[in-house]
């Protein structure tokens, strides 16, 4: 038989009910044969005493008389008497002759006791030597014998039916089990042949089996996404990395080519310098992001304000965005304490405000709000009344190095909302985006440090300086 | 100044003692850590630039702890190819004073050595800061160029005074995105320059000679001279 962890658990079950019967019957059982044994002895204790005071009263002919007059009394074969001599030689008593085995020396003896007519008993004989008597009495030992009997078939059903049952209920078991686990490994097997669309059959039991199920299959979700974005990162880097390295081997290459005076190279140097940067900033956002992704970042969580986090990065955008006459407005508490890691949490809230600031077209607004929601977390959202994007496209924006249409020839690597997206997940949650008709609104959730009860305080509406208290600059050259 | 570079790859080293060379430093440069730890511990550098990654038995980081442990106080830049944010805090938690990762352009590592190196010269908060006729007082946030007073928004003031404290030096905008904004980040767009933009036309606008310069392909320098 297949080795299964549902009968092994029967039998064990099986195997502790009989030790606990054992553990039960076995003290009761010695106990019974203790006191009958006790009492036994008791009782021919008293016969052989009685019997000795006659002896002393009325002499060995006295005791004679009386023992005739007993066993004459008593019914047949209940209570075993014999006075000898002290060759043994029978003088009265209902036993033929002295028991071969017994010697003749005082003390309880249990022997194999021919009784003639009713048989060999076994019994408990006490021996009393009397001057030149010697005095047997004794009793049927096997009275209590069926009794006994009956104890012992009983237990012997009882282990019987505990073995039937636990096995009945094993190997029930099991089959249940066996036809849940091979559609498990059904499933995993497909899995593993590389079709990852499978899923494991959950229902809606919440059993050990049913959680563990619907743990794999979240498992499953989740190495899906990875290996799906696996395979959109190696084609997105091919595209996005091919592109700066093309124009920078065509650039060395023309330069080695056509040698032109010193000046054109150098301009031309810096723009090779130019692409190599270009490069490296798309691997270290990769870095970074794999860094997230990896999720080894938590152990950079710590307690901080995101108001000023928020306040920081709406104040080093708002030069960029009084250049395009956009407002960008902060709507937060007076503070707002968060468990997060403020460098990534501020690298993602500044690359929404990038991102809005990009596609916000002049005369637009940004609103960045803080709030504590009714559900114990903090968020931070990023509004602006840009062009939006399409549902369609709301689940790509955030995969890496995807770039919406709307994207086509503005800067940027197409990985700030991925980013964001990383960050968030990091904390707990994934970046929701909804349509602010017009406009895109990005929120991003996280945990709150404290939670105590305080009544929304007024909500600090903190505008920036309208564009007319700058004077109006030009880009630097920079 | 005299620099120790604490480097193994050739070509690496090469560049950085030539660039440091025609910035006039002086440059001892080995390439083994057993060494470095030697000079860096006999020899009065002015800056110590530590390779984190280095073959043989010693890492950069462990030889900073030593000099450290042993009182040395000369400011060390870490060089590092590991990027991640956990390693660039270990490294300063180690007893590095900076941390610059590979690749890096050479303005970026000059700036940053300039920058150790005056602040390990001791800075006081208090004094007040003078370039041509822009002055400043950290004490009072009072800021004049002859004899007009300025009005700057406390960030303005962090960036002015962190270009002042710094001055006649180039500061990289990874240097001012750091110290000023406190980001660790590339927010892959101008926004330091609109920043810098914005700080000219309150000090330099008016005025026949700008103080506030850009430094093509490095950063900004704030400068009296010529």
């Amino acid at each position: 038989m297949m080795r299964s962890s549902a009968l092994s658990l029967a039998l064990g079950c099986v195997a502790l009910g009989i030790a606990a019967l054992v553990l039960f019957a076995a003290p009761l059982y010695y106990a019974w044969q203790v006191t009958i044994q006790d009492g036994r002895s008791e009782i021919l204790q008293a016969d052989a005493l009685r019997l000795t005071d006659i002896y002393r009263r009325e002499g060995g002919e006295g005791l004679k008389n009386f023992l005739d007059a007993r066993v004459n009394m008593q019914i047949a074969g209940d209570r075993i008497l014999l006075l000898t001599d002290a060759s043994l030689q029978p003088l009265a008593g209902n036993l033929a002759a002295w028991p071969r085995a017994l010697p003749a020396t005082a003390g309880n003896y249990r022997i194999m006791v021919d009784m003639g007519r009713h048989g060999i008993q076994n019994s408990l004989v006490h021996v009393t030597r009397l001057g030149d008597y010697v005095l047997l009495v004794g009793r049927d030992n096997t009275l209590f014998a069926p009794l006994e009997r009956r104890f012992w078939y009983g237990l012997i059903a009882a282990v019987a039916v505990l073995c039937i049952a636990g096995l009945l209920v094993g190997l029930i078991t099991r089959r249940a089990l066996m036809a849940r686990v091979h559609s498990i490994r059904h499933t995993v097997s497909a899995i593993i042949h590389g079709d990852l669309k499978h899923r494991l059959p959950t229902d809606r039991s919440q059993d050990e089996l049913s959680t563990l199920a619907s743990t794999i299959n979240g498992m499953l979700d989740q190495i899906e996404q990875l290996v799906h974005g696996v395979r959109n990162v190696s084609n997105s880097i091919a595209h996005d990395l091919r592109t700066p390295l093309a124009e920078l081997r065509s650039r060395l290459e023309e330069l080695a080519l056509i040698r032109p005076p010193p000046e054109a190279t150098f301009a031309e140097i810096d723009g090779a310098v130019a692409d190599v940067d270009r490069v490296i900033r798309i691997f270290d956002a990769l870095l970074r992001l794999a860094e997230i992704d990896a999720g080894l970042r938590r152990s950079g969580f710590v307690a901080f304000d995101l108001v000023d986090l928020a306040g920081t990065a709406v104040e080093f955008y708002a030069p960029a965005a009084e250049l395009k006459n956009i407002r960008l407005l902060l709507h937060a508490e007076a503070s707002l304490r968060v468990s997060g890691d403020p460098i990534l949490l501020a690298q993602a809230l500044s690359n929404l405000i990038d991102n809005a600031l990009k596609y916000t077209p002049e005369h637009g607004t940004i609103d960045v709000a803080l709030r504590r929601r009714t559900d114990g977390r903090a968020e931070i959202a990023v509004t602006d009344n840009g062009p939006g994007i399409d549902d369609s496209e709301k689940a790509k924006v955030v995969e890496r190095f995807y770039r919406g249409d709307a994207s086509r020839g503005t800067p940027g690597v197409g990985l700030g909302l991925s980013l964001a997206q990383a960050v968030a997940k990091l904390h707990g949650s994934a970046l929701e985006l909804s349509d602010r008709g017009p406009g895109l609104r990005v929120v991003l959730a996280m945990a709150l440090c404290e939670a105590p009860p305080i009544p929304l305080a007024e909500a600090r509406s903190s505008t920036l300086p309208e564009a007319s208290a700058y004077p109006r600059v030009s880009k630097s050259t920079g | 100044m005299k620099i120790l570079l604490v480097e193994d790859n050739e070509r690496v080293s090469q560049f950085v003692v030539k660039g440091l060379h025609e910035a006039g430093h002086t440059t001892d440069h080995t390439a083994n850590g057993r060494d470095g730890m030697f000079l860096a511990a006999s020899e009065p550098y002015d800056v110590i630039i530590m390779d984190r990654m280095l073959p043989g038995e010693i890492d950069g980081l462990a030889i900073i702890e030593v000099l450290r442990k042993a009182g040395k106080r000369t400011p060390i830049l870490i060089l590092s190819a590991l990027t991640e944010v956990d390693d660039r805090i270990r490294g300063l938690r180690s007893g590095g004073d900076d941390y610059l990762t590979k690749p890096f352009a050479f303005g970026e590592l000059l700036a940053r050595l300039d920058a150790l190196h005056r602040r390990s010269q001791g800075v006081n908060r208090e004094i007040p800061l003078t370039v041509g006729d822009l002055h400043m007082d950290p004490m009072t946030r009072k800021v004049t160029r002859g004899d007009r007073p300025i009005t700057l928004q406390p960030r303005e003031f962090k960036l002015l005074e962190y270009l002042m404290r710094h001055a006649d030096q180039v500061v990289t905008r990874t240097m001012l995105l750091e110290n000023v904004w406190d980001y660790h980040f590339d927010p892959q767009t101008n926004v330091v320059d609109v920043h810098i933009s914005k700080l000219r036309q309150k000090i330099d606008a008016e005025f026949e000679r700008p103080l506030l310069r850009t430094v093509r392909n490095a950063g900004y320098m704030v400068t009296a001279a010529d």
